[in-house]
């Protein structure tokens, strides 16, 4: 046993030692996202604004409604692409969206697939449902293929030659959809940038309205 | 007077209503009998703040948009108690789908609208008539 323990750690090791000597190869940027308390930033979309060209086809990307939510809850694509809208639960839901760049409304009853929507305008659009107010989404509609998103410790890398970006985020302290411009600082590695966020107005729910005699 | 005089009367009075204000629900409706827009407003607070309080079937409304099922639950009562009304919603078949309504569910929920006529006082004659109105739709709102 102990020698396995031994073999397992330095295998774990070595391959730190691989992708570490990989990365370097690579020589890519590292931006961290916190929010005004040091707190790292998930899901932040970061679009680069030297736009890549795309030659690959676009796929149809995927908006499901699992369990009243959103899934994902945030889904980035780029313009032009098209969205389905599936509904994996088994009650109605009706989805829409009141963003300038792709306004509609989609009755999804269980079993009956709408087609999918496409996306011709950069920005952000918000989604909800009209039936379940506890239900918010996004889909994030890039220029390019050029766009990233933060991970649970706010980290995302980026490519070398990358000189400015757009920064945006669900909960940022800004109009919603509205983008903030960076540019990475000269000679740097690694950049770290605070944003605002804001705690999200309360939903027009039953479960909102009533959580005092149910908790939550 | 008579309870048919009187309500010639009323339809008199009615009918110069209507060609006054155009749709107006008949006094003998039952929509009238709840107090029109103002009554139904009235219960279905009444009856949101009993499914609000309900460990029961509160699980089901859990996500549900407040403001959307009051707007679209007076509309439909309207509709349905012979009031000025066209209700623009889902069915109740296409609104229930999905949700596995047991039968005790439902007469339970029956029994959180019953609280709510009474809260606001409405007469229990009246409520059998809207029970009435009510009971067959149940078909089409629970098991499915
Ligand atoms: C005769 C009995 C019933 C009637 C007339 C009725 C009528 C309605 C109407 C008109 C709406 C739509 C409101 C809107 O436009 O948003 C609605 C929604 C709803 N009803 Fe019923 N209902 C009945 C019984 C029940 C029962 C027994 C349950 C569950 C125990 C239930 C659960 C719901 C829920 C959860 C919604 C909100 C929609 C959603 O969250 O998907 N209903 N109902």
């Amino acid at each position: 046993m102990p020698f396995y323990f031994k073999k397992g750690c330095s295998f774990i090791a070595l391959s730190m030692l691989l992708i570490g000597s990989v990365s370097i190869a690579v020589k890519a940027k590292t931006l961290t996202i916190v929010d005004q308390h040091g707190r790292p930033v998930e899901l932040a979309v970061i679009e680069l604004l030297q736009p890549v060209k795309n030659d690959k086809p676009l796929q149809v990307a995927v908006m499901d409604q699992v369990n009243k939510q959103f899934e994902p809850k945030l889904l980035t694509i780029v313009k032009g692409q098209q969205v389905a809208f599936p509904n994996s639960d088994d009650i109605r839901h009706h989805v829409y969206s009141f963003s300038p760049i792709k306004p509609f409304e989609l009755k999804l009853y269980a079993g009956t697939p709408k087609a999918p929507l496409t996306f011709e305008q950069s920005g952000v659009v918000v989604l909800g449902c009209n039936i379940h107010d506890s239900m918010v989404g996004y889909i994030y509609v890039a220029q390019s293929e050029a766009h990233f998103l933060t991970d649970v410790q706010g980290k995302v890398v980026l490519p070398d030659n990358t000189s400015s970006y757009l920064l945006w985020h669900p909960e940022q302290d800004k109009e919603l959809g509205e983008r903030s411009e960076h540019i990475w600082p000269q000679d740097n590695s690694h950049s770290k940038v605070e944003i605002e966020l804001v705690t999200p107005a309360p939903r027009n729910t039953f479960g909102e309205m009533f959580k005092d005699s149910h908790g939550n | 007077m008579s309870l048919v005089a009187r309500c010639q009367k009323v339809a008199i009075a009615l009918s110069v209503m209507i060609t006054v204000s155009g749709c107006q629900s008949t006094p003998t409706s039952l929509y009238h009998q709840v107090g029109e827009q103002a009554g139904l407003e009235r219960l279905t607070d009444a009856f949101i703040n009993q499914i609000g309080q309900d460990k029961v079937v509160f699980h089901y409304f859990k996500q549900t948009n407040v403001s959307h099922f009051r707007t679209g639950f007076i509309s439909h009562m309207c509709a349905v108690l012979d009031g000025p009304c066209q209700y623009q919603g889902d069915n109740m078949v296409q609104i229930h789908t999905g949700m596995n309504i047991s039968e005790y569910d439902f007469n339970h929920t029956v029994d959180l609208l019953i609280a709510a006529m009474n809260e606001v006082g409405i007469s229990h004659p009246v409520q059998n008539k809207v029970l009435a109105k009510l009971a067959p739709m149940r078909r089409n709102i629970i098991k499915i």
